[in-house]
C-alpha cells in the first residue's frame, strides 16, 4: 500500500528535522505506542498496538533510519512482528522552507502487511492503514505547532 | 422379496443416519484418551521469507507447555521433509525458508488446547522477506525468482504433460472453417468440509505400536506412507494402525498428508503421550490443499455446418509451493484428457504445465475425478461459444455432434475408451422436462422488453473409478478395490472394504449390493470401513471410485460366497451342485422350487454341517482390478434471471438429468446430486480464493469466502436415464461427483446466454454481482 501527502507545518525546518529524526519524539505519534528503546543514533525498537477493526495485536518493530540528509531528507524503515502477522514500512520525508518559520513536509509511506491481519482484515485494511498514516503525520504537525513545543 | 431384503434399486434408509441425526457420530475430535496432550502450530505470516531466528524460550516458560518443535529438531530424525503423493517432497517444518503464508513453522505441545495456543503466540520468529511469486504465468518467466531452490531444476516449472496428436490437430485447425478460442480461468477454491482436519496419535513406547485416529479418505495409503516416512525411526507397517472414524466431509481435501499429521505422530513418539491436533477453521481454509486454479486457453475447430473437428487446450496449473495433490502417478494433470467431452473429435491436443508459486499446495480433486471438472467446464463453455459464433441453438449444436449411442464402446482421440453412453437421450429428456422450447420463446419475448433471462446447457461426460492397474497407481500402489465378506452361522454378515465413507452412505449401499447378491436382508449386514487392522488393503474413497471399484469387489466377493454356498446347498438338498440354481434369492433344485435353501440356512450349515471335501466357514475376499474406468454422464439445463440493478444472478430453475448406470439406492443418488449441484453452484457464482501481490490470502475466512446456504440455493429438479456400465459386475458407474462436474458450465452458460445479445462471450467464474454489474454498465443497460 502506498500513501503520500503534504503537510504545511508552522515551525522552522531545523526544528521539524530535529523532531522527525528523534526516535523518542517521533514515536509518540505512532499508534498506541507502549515503549521506545533507542539502540544507537539510527536504530530503535518500538512496541505498539495496531490492527483492523476488532483484530488488534501488539507489534514489536525494529526501526532504522536508512537515509539522513539534514535538514531536508530522511528515510526510515520499520519492520515488525506480531503473532501470525508481520508489517514492513518505509517512510520518507522531504522538508522545504515555506516562508519564515514555516516548513513544507512531503511524506510518503509504503506499507506491506502480511499474515492474519492482512488476510482476515483484507477488505478493511486499505482504509484502516490510510487513516492510521494520516493520523501519524497530523500528529507530527500538531506536536510541532503546539505552544509548548517551542520550549521542548 | 427384493423390497424386503433391501437389494439394489431400493431407497433403503441410510443406516448411518441413526447415529448422525442423534449427534452420536464419532469424529476424530470426539476421541479423548487418558493423559492426552495437545498440539498447535506456529504459521508463517509471510508468503516467502528466510527464517533468521526462532526463539522458543518464552513459549517454553509458559506453565503447561511441554515442548516446542522446530525444523532444526527434525533434522537429526530426517523428518524435516516428507515425500508427497505426487513424487515431490514437502516440508514438514522449514529449517531456513518458508514458501507460503500459513505454512507450518513450529509446533507447540501443551497440556491444554488453550495453553498450546498461548505457546504458539509466544514463539518469536524473525523473518527476512523474500520476493513473492503469486502469478503462475509470471512464475514461468525466465527472470522469476526460483521458489524451490532445493530442486536440481532451477525454474518454477514442476512438470509438463501432454496428450494427443499435435501435428494432426494443427492440421485439422488449418483445414476447418471456424475456430473459436477462449481464455478461461477456473479459480482456486477450498473444499470447506464441515469437519476440519485433525489427528489423535498414540505411540506405545514399550511395544512400538502406533495408533492414529485421523481425518483421512485413504487410511491404508496413509499407513504405508507413515511406514515409508518414519520406517527408519522404527515405525513398522504391521505396528501401525490407522483408524479413520466418522468423517465430516472429505471432497479430496482429506487425501493429502499434511505436516500437522506428521508433527502429531512425532510429538507422541517424543513425549510418549497421546497427542491431539485439530485444525481451526482459519487454518483449514488458509493452509490446507486447494483445488482447481487452472489457467486454460481452449480452441475448437469446426465445419461451417457445426460439425466439431478438433480441440486444442493449453493450461497453466498453479500447484503452489509443493506438488502435494494426489493424482495417479502417470497423470500429473489428472484425467484432464476427458476434455473432449461428449463429442467425437477427430483430433485433439492437450498440454498442461504444473507450476510452483508461493501458495499452499493445490491441485486436489475437489469432488471430481482428478481435473474432470476443469475439463468439463472448458469443453461445455467452448461448445456454447461455438454455438454463438455459428448463430446456432446450443442444444441443437450438441445434438448434432454427440457421440451416438451405437458408437460405444467409443475410443476417444485422446485414448480413453468410453464404456457406454446415450448423450442425446439425456439432453432430450432434460429439454422435455424443463420445457426448453417454451423457455426459448419466453426469453425472446423478455429480450424485447429489455429483461435479461438466460438458458444454459451442460452435457458433460465424466471418467471415474480409478482404476485399472495397468494405468493407475499412487506411489506405486495399484488402485484396485477390495472387499471381504464373512457370513456368520446365524445368517448375518460383516462386510469390510478398503474404501472410506465421508458421508456417501457406504454402510447402506454396499450392504444393499450384498443383500442383492446373497438374499440376506440389508439390516443383517454390517459394513465396516476405515480401520487398517480389520479392513482389506485399499486406496480409499475419492474420485467417485468407491462404487466402480469397491462396489465391484463387493459383488464379486458375494458371488464367490454364492458359489461356495451352492456346494453346501447341494449337500443339504441331496442334489448335485450342477442341479442347483440361484433363483428368487434362494438356492433351488432346478425345476423344483419347493426344494430350496436360503443363504441363512446355508450359512448355518457352513459351520455346523459342511460337506466333506469343502472347507468350513462362509467367507470371501476380492481384490478387484477394473478392466476399464466408468463414464457417467448427464445433461443439465439452467435458467437464470439477471437483476439489471444489482447484477445479481438468480437461478430460477435447474434441471439435472444424470446417468450413473445401475442405481443402488435412488434416494442416496438423489441426495448426492442435490449436494453436488450445490457444490457446483458455489464456484459458479460465489467461491474464489485470491491472493494479493504479497501472497496474502484474501478471503481466508467464511466472512469473505461465500459458501451457498439455503438462501442462495435453488430448488433442484432431477431425473435419470439408465445406461449400465457393460464391464461393471452390477453395471454401476459412480455418481458422487457428477453434479459438481456438470453444474458450473450450465450456470455460466446461462449467464452468458442472458447477455449474449449485448456481445458478451465469456465471464470467468465466480460470476459475482459485481462482475455482472460492471458488464451491464459497460453495455449501458444497468438500471
Amino acid at each position: 500500500m502506498h500513501f503520500e501527502g503534504t503537510a504545511d507545518i508552522g515551525a522552522p525546518r531545523e526544528r521539524v528535522w530535529a523532531f522527525v529524526t528523534d526516535p523518542e519524539k517521533v514515536s509518540r505519534c505512532g499508534p498506541d505506542v507502549q515503549s521506545v528503546a533507542v539502540s544507537d543514533a539510527t536504530h530503535f525498537k518500538v512496541v505498539a498496538r495496531a490492527g483492523v477493526g476488532p483484530i488488534r495485536t501488539t507489534f514489536t518493530l525494529d526501526v532504522v533510519f536508512t537515509e539522513l540528509r539534514a535538514p531536508e531528507h530522511a528515510a526510515v524503515r520499520a519492520r515488525g512482528q506480531a503473532p501470525g502477522s508481520a508489517v514492513e514500512m518505509t517512510n520518507t520525508f522531504e522538508l522545504a522552507d515555506a516562508g519564515p518559520g514555516r516548513t513544507t513536509m512531503r511524506w510518503a509511506s509504503d506499507v506491506t502487511v502480511s499474515g492474519m491481519i492482512a488476510s482476515v482484515g483484507a477488505r478493511l485494511m486499505q482504509g484502516a492503514a490510510d487513516k492510521l498514516t494520516q493520523q501519524v503525520f497530523a500528529c507530527i504537525k500538531e506536536q510541532l505547532e503546539a505552544p509548548a513545543a517551542a520550549t521542548r | 422379496m427384493a423390497v424386503e431384503i433391501g437389494g439394489i434399486g431400493h431407497s433403503v434408509q441410510r443406516k448411518e443416519d441413526a447415529r448422525f441425526i442423534r449427534g452420536r457420530g464419532n469424529y476424530v475430535d470426539d476421541v479423548k484418551l487418558p493423559g492426552m496432550v495437545y498440539l498447535d502450530i506456529v504459521r508463517s505470516p509471510y508468503a516467502h521469507a528466510r527464517i533468521v531466528k526462532i526463539d522458543t524460550s518464552k513459549a517454553l516458560a509458559i506453565p503447561g507447555v511441554l515442548a516446542v518443535i522446530t525444523g532444526k529438531d527434525l533434522v537429526p530424525l530426517k523428518l524435516e521433509w516428507m515425500p508427497t503423493l505426487m513424487g515431490d517432497k514437502q516440508m514438514v517444518l522449514p529449517t531456513d525458508t518458508v514458501m507460503y503464508q500459513a505454512q507450518e513453522v513450529a509446533a507447540v505441545v501443551a497440556t491444554e488446547r488453550y495453553i498450546a495456543a498461548d505457546g504458539v503466540a509466544a514463539v518469536e520468529v524473525e523473518y527476512e522477506p523474500l520476493p513473492v511469486v503469486v502469478d503462475p504465468i509470471k512464475a514461468l518467466l525466465p527472470d522469476a525468482p526460483v521458489i524451490r531452490e532445493d530442486r536440481a531444476q532451477k525454474n518454477n516449472q514442476i512438470w509438463h504433460w501432454e496428450a494427443g496428436d499435435k501435428a494432426g490437430t494443427d492440421k485439422a485447425f488449418r483445414e476447418s472453417d471456424v475456430v473459436v478460442k477462449q481464455d478461461i480461468y477456473i479459480p482456486r477454491i477450498v473444499v470447506a468440509s464441515i469437519e476440519t482436519c485433525g489427528m489423535v496419535a498414540q505411540f506405545d513406547k514399550i511395544d512400538g505400536q502406533l495408533t492414529v485416529w485421523m481425518t483421512t479418505q485413504a487410511p491404508h495409503a496413509i499407513r504405508t506412507v507413515i511406514a515409508l516416512v518414519a520406517g527408519h525411526l522404527g515405525l513398522a507397517e504391521h505396528k501401525i494402525r490407522v483408524i479413520s472414524p466418522d468423517i465430516g466431509g472429505g471432497f479430496g481435501g482429506k487425501v493429502p498428508v499434511y505436516p500437522g499429521y506428521v508433527l502429531t505422530i512425532g510429538a507422541s513418539v517424543l513425549t510418549g503421550l497421546p497427542v491431539k491436533w485439530i485444525e481451526d477453521r482459519s487454518e483449514n481454509i488458509q493452509a490446507d490443499s486447494f483445488a482447481r486454479d487452472y489457467h486454460i486457453t481452449a480452441e475448437l475447430a469446426a465445419k461451417k455446418d457445426g460439425t466439431m473437428r478438433a480441440l486444442r487446450v493449453k493450461t497453466v496449473a498453479d500447484h503452489g509451493a509443493f506438488d502435494a495433490a494426489a493424482n495417479p502417478s502417470k497423470f500429473p494433470a489428472g484425467l484432464f484428457g476427458i476434455v473432449t467431452g461428449s463429442y467425437p473429435f477427430e483430433k485433439a491436443f492437450v498440454e498442461v504445465d504444473g507450476v510452483y508459486t508461493n501458495k499452499p499446495p493445490g491441485g486436489i480433486a475437489y469432488r471430481c475425478s482428478f481435473r474432470v471438472t476443469e475439463a468439463a467446464f472448458a469443453i461445455e463453455r467452448l461448445v456454447d461459444i461455438l454455438a454463438l459464433e455459428l448463430k446456432r441453438d446450443p442444444a441443437d449444436l450438441r445434438l448434432q455432434n454427440f457421440i451416438p449411442p451405437q458408437a460405444f464402446p467409443f475410443m476417444s482421440t485422446l485414448g480413453w475408451e468410453y464404456d457406454s453412453g446415450n448423450y442425446a437421450g439425456a439432453l432430450k429428456l432434460a429439454m422435455d422436462k424443463i420445457g426448453y422450447a417454451a423457455l426459448r420463446r419466453e426469453q425472446a419475448e423478455k429480450r424485447k422488453r429489455g429483461e435479461l433471462m438466460g438458458i444454459g446447457i451442460s452435457s458433460f461426460t465424466e471418467i471415474v473409478g480409478a482404476g485399472p492397474s495397468k494405468h493407475f497407481d499412487i506411489l506405486g500402489l495399484k488402485m484396485f478395490g477390495s472387499c471381504e465378506i464373512r457370513v456368520h452361522p446365524t445368517g448375518k454378515a460383516t462386510v469390510r472394504l478398503g474404501v472410506k465413507s465421508q458421508g456417501q452412505g457406504h454402510e447402506t449401499t454396499f450392504g444393499q449390493i450384498v443383500a442383492e447378491e446373497l438374499g440376506l436382508p440389508v439390516a443383517d449386514i454390517e459394513v465396516e470401513e476405515g480401520d487398517t487392522d480389520t479392513a482389506p488393503y485399499g486406496l480409499g474413497t475419492y474420485a467417485s471410485r468407491s462404487t466402480p471399484v469397491a462396489g465391484a469387489a463387493t459383488a464379486v466377493a458375494a458371488r464367490k460366497i454364492r458359489e461356495k454356498g451352492k456346494l453346501i446347498a447341494a449337500h443339504l438338498l441331496e442334489a448335485s451342485p450342477d442341479d442347483i440354481e440361484w433363483k428368487d434369492y434362494k438356492y433351488q433344485v432346478k425345476g423344483v422350487p419347493a426344494k430350496s435353501k436360503t443363504m441363512a440356512e446355508v450359512a448355518f450349515a457352513a459351520y455346523t454341517n459342511h460337506p466333506q471335501g469343502v472347507e468350513a466357514g462362509l467367507e470371501a475376499v476380492d481384490y478387484y482390478d477394473p478392466p476399464n474406468l466408468t463414464f457417467p454422464f448427464g445433461s443439465y439445463i439452467c435458467v437464470v434471471d439477471i437483476d439489471k440493478g444489482t447484477g445479481e444472478v438468480k437461478v430460477r430453475r435447474f434441471f439435472a438429468v444424470d446417468d450413473c448406470g445401475t442405481i443402488i439406492n435412488p434416494m442416496i443418488v438423489e441426495g448426492q446430486i442435490h449436494g453436488g449441484l450445490t457444490m457446483g453452484l458455489a464456484p459458479a457464482l460465489f467461491e474464489e480464493i485470491n491472493y494479493d501481490k504479497d501472497g496474502n490470502i484474501q478471503g481466508g475466512t467464511f466472512m469473505d469466502y461465500l459458501l451457498p446456504t439455503a438462501m442462495e440455493t435453488p430448488s433442484w429438479e432431477t431425473a435419470k436415464t439408465t445406461t449400465p456400465s457393460p464391464h461393471h459386475p452390477i453395471g454401476a458407474k459412480g455418481v458422487g461427483e457428477s453434479a459438481t462436474v456438470g453444474a458450473p458450465a450450465a450456470i455460466a452458460n446461462a449467464v452468458v446466454d442472458a447477455l449474449a445479445h449485448l456481445g458478451v462471450r465469456h465471464i470467468d467464474i465466480p460470476i459475482t454481482p459485481w462482475k455482472v454489474q460492471r458488464i451491464l454498465k459497460e453495455k449501458g443497460v444497468a438500471e
